[in-house]
C-alpha cells in the first residue's frame, strides 16, 4: 500500500501561514515543534513534517476507511536511518524528496524506494487539476499493466478512498494521488 | 445561537479556503469540507483557528477529529458556547 503527498512551496507560502498563533500546536507534537524551532529552515521543516503526516494518513485510511482529522496524532520520527510516522499501533515508513519547488512524501508499510511520479500542472483550477492527475495515473497504470486506457477509471469508495477499475473490476493496486498549487504526484503499487 | 445565524457565520469563515464555488453556493449542514468544498487539508486547521477566534472558544484535538463537515462544526461551536 502507498500514500503520496505533495506540497507546492510557492503555494504553501501563499495560502498558509504557519506562523499564525496556535497553528503549530494544533498540528504538531511537542517533539515536532522542537524539531521545527531547531531547524535552519523552519518553513521547510513545517511542510516536510506536514507532508509526512498526510502521506501516512492516506495510507492509513486505506486500511481503516473512516475519515477523520487528527494530524497531531500522526507522529513523525526523523532519525538518521529512516523516517517513520506512527498513529496508535499503526506505523509506516516515509521517503521524502525536497526540491526548490516542492516537498514530496511517500508512505509505505515497509522501508522502500520512492515510486511517486511528480508532474507539473498548468491550471490551478481544482477540478481540472484533479482530472489531469487522474489521467496521469491512469496512463501510467495502462502502460505498466498493459491495459487499454479507455477501460480504466478511478472510482472513490463511500469513504472517499480512490481505487482503479478496469471495466467494472477493481484492480489489485493501491493508489494515491495528490495535487497542490502547480504540482501533482501519483503513486501505485500492486497489492 | 440560531442555526441560520451560525451557518452564515461559518460560511464567512470557510469562504476564503473553498476550491469548489458551486458546492459552496449550495452549502448545507451536510456539506463536507474536503469532499464537497475541496478545501485543502492544510487549510482545515486555519478554519479551526478562525472559528476559535470568531467565537472566542478553544477546540481540543478530540473536537477537531470529526470536524469534517458543516454539521460537525456547528455541533462543536454550539457545545463550546453552551459551556
Amino acid at each position: 500500500m502507498i500514500g503520496t503527498d505533495i506540497i507546492d512551496i510557492v503555494e504553501a507560502k501563499k495560502t498558509s501561514n504557519w506562523e499564525r498563533p496556535r497553528f503549530l500546536e494544533k498540528l504538531f507534537t511537542s517533539n515536532e515543534q522542537q524539531l521545527i524551532q531547531n531547524s535552519e529552515n523552519k518553513f521547510i521543516m513545517v511542510w516536510r513534517l506536514w507532508s509526512m503526516k498526510e502521506a501516512a494518513y492516506k495510507l492509513y485510511i486505506q486500511l481503516n476507511p473512516d475519515r477523520f482529522y487528527s494530524p497531531k496524532k500522526f507522529e513523525c520520527d526523523i532519525n538518521a536511518t529512516s523516517l517513520k510516522v506512527t498513529y496508535k499501533a499503526f506505523q509506516c515508513f516515509i521517503s521524502t524528496k525536497i526540491t526548490e519547488e516542492y516537498i514530496l512524501s511517500e508512505a509505505s508499510l515497509l522501508p522502500h524506494k520512492m515510486v511517486s511520479s511528480v508532474f507539473k500542472l498548468a491550471s490551478k483550477d481544482y477540478k481540472s487539476q484533479s482530472k489531469m492527475s487522474r489521467e496521469a495515473l491512469i496512463l501510467s497504470v495502462s502502460k505498466k499493466c498493459n491495459l487499454v486506457k479507455s477501460n480504466l477509471k478511478i472510482l472513490k469508495s463511500e469513504s472517499g478512498i480512490p481505487s482503479i477499475y478496469y471495466n467494472s473490476k477493481r484492480l489489485n493496486i493501491s493508489m494515491s494521488l495528490s495535487h497542490h498549487g502547480h504540482y501533482g504526484s501519483y503513486a501505485t503499487v500492486s497489492l | 445561537m440560531e442555526n441560520e445565524e451560525l451557518i452564515n457565520k461559518l460560511k464567512a469563515i470557510i469562504s476564503p479556503y473553498v476550491q469548489d464555488e458551486e458546492a459552496f453556493a449550495t452549502l448545507s449542514e451536510e456539506t463536507d469540507f474536503v469532499r464537497d468544498l475541496k478545501i485543502n487539508s492544510a487549510n482545515l486547521v486555519d478554519i479551526i483557528l478562525d472559528i476559535e477566534d470568531a467565537f472566542d472558544i478553544r477546540l481540543e484535538n478530540e473536537d477537531m477529529e470529526k470536524m469534517l463537515d458543516v454539521k460537525a462544526a456547528m455541533a462543536i461551536v454550539n457545545e463550546k458556547l453552551a459551556n
